[in-house]
């Protein structure tokens, strides 16, 4: 799910627009290869360069040497969405528990794809028949006061269990864990423990899993539920509802959030601040962070962005959080000093997506028609143009593994996402196969469109009502707030809404199931929290998945993914229009380093120079 | 005896959005120490701008005064702010129409009377309230002191006029002013609070300006009267003269209207027809012409000068016809 | 008097009542977030739905959740938790009062002294280019929008993105206990800003009423005491000419403590309202709920106060 202005909880970790990477090669091996007059206009406004290299871009390897000490201001806009490491899920949150937590396995600035060994001691060992994944611990990587010991394999496994508390609700443990033997049974409180968890010494810990999908589990281990936690300290604190431990964490990375000798956070202040020091407690031979900062501090509740992005240019502040620069200052840092920007594909997408269980769109031919009227391009602008982000033709983003295999830019062949402006002709075609003579909708019932009121997304709702309309369509469209528009109604098959035009996903890592599966599943359409919006369940794409969720080794995964990435586009579910990139600014007293992964500076390697 | 305040040909005009008020067209008259001068006037006629104007109260951006206001041989109309400031108050104070409208809602009836003694007379606080009490005993009001402490809207309309009395005469004036002194009081209030002045001015020998459009008032007090129509002083007698002679058709018009217990009452009031003119574009001629039942030719295109009702008489009279046409009781 | 007080005390609680009611219905009537469904994360299974829903007793009949969310407050005084970050809602409330108490009187303070100042100037020289002038500039004031004036502000005098680079800009906001200095700078921005539309309309207001009054005839009466045109004009005349501006003032000045949101949100000032204003984009209701409270309490005590103030300034009032 897109995180769009406001926050969510699901998937929120995308929703800053940026400039890709390489338009050259977008404009030349993509659009121009598709349709040359889209390609002209689209790249004619982008900033193209003689190096081949668009302005901003984050070089493919950034220096990673600075200098040691200072304080870092950064600007956000809203608040975390849970400050506590086990619940967060949201781009911003993992900026700040990257810094403070030390999960099994994390990112380095350079590589979005590869893991490197965080509080492992070497890559997971996955058996060969996936359903087994044995991991070591460094001995000698203590939490910060006043816990103080070091961490072991049982506070990971802690670590894990607790993700499945309703008190802490971890919003990716179900989907990623959930096979681990005995989760079941804990989550129903029939159990204490996780017994597919072994710990057999305090430096190893042993995933025990119901079915091989090991390879997706040890992907996961990279995500900050893996970091420890300290059981005999944090279950006073989980057993509260919610769970308090958030407010009262400790740290195993070289950074902790300022709290008092009991552990109590004095450095947040929920919607005002974050305040990050050094964790007395953390040893740099342990860890590949360089962490130069002496302190880092979170301003939030900067909501009008323009002045944000103007403070963090002008030096005021060092580097932005939570937003990017709106679409003029964006423009106006391109012209003026694109050294202060950083672009990196976010790996994320948005789609308008279509009911397929409910009429018109339970036709298939309906639905390519819908894709082949809409105009892309015109949908792209919403959000300020080519500059953000190349248009999606498929549903893999650029940089997750499966994207070449998948037709890469070119997309995957059909022909109804051939035309990036829109081709009535063809989409009129399409209609009349779908049964409508005229290649008009003919019925005359209106299709509840429930959209996300405000800002760009608001542009991008009523310009997807207009593109449905081409066809004789009657959307009716309903504008609330995003978590609304999300919880009460697009995640809600009750609800049955029609049209979702401002829904999108962001991978969790790099690997395509993160993508395709729990947004095109049959198997994962819910009650609640739905994230299969098109509702869409084809017997092949779901036991095609099946298959694919137990491949093991990052080829063969690729592969297969592809594939489904193409079986799902030939069934024309939702209208993918962009593939984002993350833009990101910084001053000019600062050296930053982007994380590539996370898509957002990376508070453990950037400097002040 | 030389008079106390001489006006000279006074006139004020105001410019408004919808023209030029002419409210008081040129009249003269004099207050002689001790004595009273009632003014006589339907409400327009000029009658209380003219006063207010010898006060310096009319004085405005968008307003044309000219003439003299003597008072104690100084020209009030040209004396500075400052100078006046000194003299309302304490040479001359007024009584007005509305006690209740005209005393403060806010400040109790002490503050006020304080702040009257205070402005012309360095005293403490104390001795002002004291001087306060002894005005509201003199004015009649019983426990004076408990009076001090309370608000206008405490009082009844009868003994707010009193202590406007009280607060008029605190700083024993030479010259009284009353614009309407009775008219809002009940009509057994009224004799009471007339009583009360014409009590008080034989006490302290105040001179006293008593304006009314109510004949029966100045007959009670007043020594001489003048009778204003449109601006101007179309009548001016003695009281007894004024009563036992009227010249101006207007004066006899409004003297038919008092109720008379000398009258016989089948006879019926009989008030003037018509109603007062505009001042902004007042009738050609005699002002009063368009109401007059004797009318004629020359009364719409001269204006009549006040002269001398007969040769040697001090009775003043601004009316066309003939001596003998006006003594004709209709 | 004090009956009067204490009848208009009952009548506050009750409005209290009555205002959380209303809160809480709104919030299960309209279209708002479900808390639940935030926390549950991706592809729950129905159990872990149902137990968080238990869990923030969002199973329960709506007049239970009030009726139990009723039942702490007035016996704990317990406003619960956050359902976003698990913060109590009293400490969220208390810890940002002081942002906007300062913001509130500060800014009050200067439109009171401005509006006045104008009001009176104006009124005594009525109908001259000084009066027309501030009652036209009064008019801008008043129209002009707080958000864009806050901008105009920033780009023209914050000491970081500012033409004219004086004054601290957006997200400089001190605490009055951390550094006063700091507090006062970083605050003379938004207290203006804020300031400016009631200025006006005070000065507005006040000029009418201060006109109308001293057209009254006890303002003639205190001239013909001899009083000098200043203790006229001040004493006299102001006195009741400023008695609605309590009225509104007291009203206005309870409005803005419980959060004046655009000014808040334009300098990032951490006060209630930037505080109500990200509760209910997340459909926190525990904080919508704590801070509409608030912003009511501040509202219903003010108006007692007013009424209470008004018998003092004005004798004919006396409540029995």
């Amino acid at each position: 799910m897109f995180k769009g202005f406001g926050s969510t909880t699901n998937r929120p970790k995308a929703g800053k627009e940026g400039l890709t990477m390489k338009p050259i090669r977008i404009c030349s091996a993509a659009l121009l290869a598709l349709i040359l007059s889209v390609a002209v206009t689209a790249c004619g406004s982008s900033s193209s360069s003689d190096t081949g290299t668009k302005v901003g871009a984050v070089p493919t390897t950034q220096s990673l040497t600075g200098k040691t000490g200072g304080a870092l201001k950064v600007l956000a806009s809203s608040d975390v969405d849970y400050i506590d490491p086990g619940a967060a899920y949201y781009q911003f949150t993992f900026m700040v528990s990257y810094a403070t937590q030390r999960p099994l396995y994390s990112f380095g600035p350079d590589d979005a794809v590869n893991a490197v060994p965080d509080l492992a001691t070497q890559a997971p060992a996955v058996s060969s028949d996936g359903k087994t994944v044995t991991v070591h611990i460094k001995p000698n990587v203590k939490f910060s006061p006043p816990v103080n010991r070091a961490a072991t394999s049982a506070d990971v496994k802690y670590a894990i269990e607790r993700g499945f508390l309703p008190t802490v609700a971890n919003g990716y443990a179900g989907a990623y864990f959930g096979d681990i033997i005995g989760v079941k049974a804990f989550q129903d409180g029939k159990a204490s423990e996780i017994s597919g968890i072994d710990t057999p010494n305090s430096t190893t810990i042993v995933f025990n899993l119901s079915r091989g999908s090991g390879g997706v589990v040890a992907g996961a281990l990279a995500l900050p539920l893996s970091a420890p936690v300290p059981k005999e300290y944090a279950a006073k604190f989980d057993a509260k509802n919610p769970s308090t431990y958030g407010v009262n964490q400790v740290a195993t990375g070289p950074y902790m959030i300022q709290a008092d000798a009991s552990g109590a956070l004095t450095g947040y202040e929920p919607g005002k601040k974050i305040d990050l020091v050094r964790n007395p407690n953390w040893n740099r031979a342990t860890d590949y962070r360089k962490a130069y900062l002496n302190t880092i501090n979170i301003e939030e509740g900067n909501d009008d962005t323009t002045v944000a992005s103007r403070q963090i240019l002008k030096g005021n502040a060092q580097i932005n959080g939570d937003f990017g620069p709106p679409p003029p200052v964006l423009k106006q840092i391109v012209n003026q000093t694109p050294d202060q920007l950083a672009l990196t594909p976010s790996g994320g997408l948005r789609y308008v997506s279509m009911n397929t269980t409910l009429a018109p769109f339970n036709n298939l031919n309906v639905r390519k028609a819908v894709l082949a009227v809409f105009d892309r391009d015109a949908m792209r602008a919403t959000r300020g143009g080519p500059l953000l982000g190349p248009i999606a033709n498929h549903f893999i983003p650029p940089e997750i593994g499966g994207f070449n295999e998948a037709g890469g830019l070119n997309g995957t062949g059909v022909d109804f996402l051939n035309y990036p402006k829109g081709n009535l002709a063809l989409a009129k075609e399409y209609m009349k196969k779908g049964g409508f003579p005229s290649g008009m909708y003919t019925g005359s019932q209106e299709l509840l469109m429930v959209g996300t009121s405000g800002g760009a997304a608001q542009k991008s709702a009523e310009l997807a009502a207009a593109q449905f309309e081409k066809l004789g369509f009657k959307p009716k469209l309903r504008l609330v707030t995003q978590d609304s528009m999300y919880t009460k109604f697009c995640n809600v098959p009750k609800a049955k809404v029609v049209i979702c035009p401002n829904v999108g996903w962001l991978k969790d890592f790099a690997d395509p199931q993160t993508i395709l599966d729990p947004t095109f599943n049959g198997k994962n359409i819910v009650d609640v929290n739905n994230s299969n919006w098109p509702q869409l369940n084809n017997a092949a794409v779901n036991s095609a998945m099946d298959s694919a969720e137990l491949v093991v080794g990052s080829g063969a995964r690729n592969k297969a993914w592809a594939a489904i990435d193409r079986q799902i586009t030939a069934l024309a579910p939702a209208v993918p229009w962009i593939w984002d990139d993350s833009p990101n600014i910084r001053s000019t007293d600062v050296a930053g380093v982007i994380n590539k992964f996370n898509g957002n500076w990376d508070l453990s390697f950037t400097s002040l120079k | 005896m030389s008079a106390l305040l001489a006006v000279q040909d006074l006139k004020v005009s105001f410019d408004t959005e919808d023209g030029v008020v002419h409210a008081v067209e040129g009249i003269s008259y004099e207050v002689k120490p001790g004595k009273t001068l009632g003014i006589v006037g339907e409400s327009g006629s000029g009658k209380t701008v003219g006063t207010l104007t010898i006060m310096g109260l009319t004085r405005a951006a968008n307003t044309q005064i000219s003439g003299k206001a003597i008072f104690d041989g100084e020209d009030l109309l040209s004396a500075t702010e400052q100078q006046m400031r000194a003299i309302r108050g304490d040479e001359i104070a007024m009584i007005f129409q509305d006690p209740l409208s005209s005393l403060h809602p806010f400040f109790t009836i002490g503050s006020q009377l304080v702040e009257a003694i205070q402005v012309h007379n360095k005293v403490s606080k104390a001795a002002a309230r004291t001087r306060s009490a002894e005005l509201l005993t003199m004015v009649g009001l019983s426990d004076a002191r408990d009076r001090l402490n309370r608000y206008p809207h405490e009082f009844s309309g009868g003994m707010r006029q009193r202590v406007m009395i009280a607060m008029a005469l605190a700083n024993e004036p030479r010259l009284l002013i009353a614009d309407e002194p009775t008219t809002a009081l009940d009509v057994t209030v009224q004799a009471q609070i007339l009583e009360l002045i014409a009590d008080l001015q034989a006490q302290t020998g105040t001179a006293m300006i008593i304006i009314t459009h109510d004949l029966g008032v100045v007959a009670e007090v007043a020594d001489e009267i003048a009778v204003m129509y449109a601006g101007r002083i179309v009548e001016q007698a003695s009281a007894t003269e004024l009563f036992a002679n009227p010249q101006h058709p207007y004066t006899q018009g409004l003297l038919a209207s008092i109720p008379r217990l000398d009258r016989d009452r089948t006879a019926g009031l009989d008030p003037i027809a018509g109603r007062p003119p505009s001042l902004i574009a007042p009738p050609s001629g005699c002002a009063f012409h368009p109401r007059c039942p004797r009318a004629f030719d020359r009364c719409s295109a001269d204006l009549p000068p006040l002269e001398r009702a007969a040769a040697g008489s001090e009775h003043l009279v601004a009316c066309l016809l003939s001596p003998e046409e006006r003594s004709v009781k209709r | 008097m004090i009956r009067y007080i204490l009848r208009r005390l009952l009548w506050v609680v009750f409005l209290l009542f009555a205002v959380s009611f209303i809160t809480f219905v709104i919030f299960y009537l309209l279209p708002s977030a479900d808390p639940a469904a935030l926390r549950a994360g991706r592809q729950p299974n129905p159990a872990l739905v149902a137990s968080i829903r238990h869990q923030l007793g969002l199973d329960q009949p709506w007049y239970v959740q009030y009726g139990r969310y009723m039942k702490n407050l007035i016996f704990h005084f317990d406003f619960g938790f956050s359902y976003q970050n698990g913060v109590p809602v009293r400490q969220l409330i208390f810890s940002r009062l002081p942002a906007s108490i300062s913001l509130a009187a500060g800014a009050a303070f200067l439109w009171l002294v401005v509006g006045i100042g104008v009001g009176i100037i104006a009124a005594v020289r009525p109908r001259t280019k000084l009066d027309r002038a501030s009652m036209g500039l009064a008019l801008v004031g008043i129209s002009a929008p707080v958000y864009w004036l806050g901008l105009v502000a920033l780009y023209l005098f914050s000491s970081d993105i500012g033409l004219i680079p004086i004054l601290p800009g957006a997200n400089s906001y001190v605490p009055l206990s951390d550094d006063p200095v700091a507090w006062f700078t970083s605050l003379i921005m938004p207290w203006c800003v804020l300031a400016v539309s009631f200025a006006a309309f005070y000065s507005r207001l006040l000029r009418g009423n201060l006109t109308e009054v001293l057209s009254e005839d006890y303002i003639r009466t205190a001239r013909a005491k001899g009083l000098s045109e200043r203790r006229v004009v001040f004493r006299h005349g102001l006195r009741s000419a400023i008695t609605p501006i309590v009225t509104i003032f007291g009203l206005d000045l309870g409005i803005l403590l419980g959060g004046a949101i655009l000014t808040e949100t334009v300098f990032n000032i951490p006060g209630i309202g930037r505080l109500s204003y990200s509760s209910i984009v997340r459909s926190d209701l525990p904080v919508i709920q704590g801070t509409v409270l608030l912003g009511a309490f501040f509202i219903v005590f003010a108006n007692l106060f007013v009424d209470i103030f008004y018998a003092f300034l004005d004798p004919r009032v006396r409540y029995e």
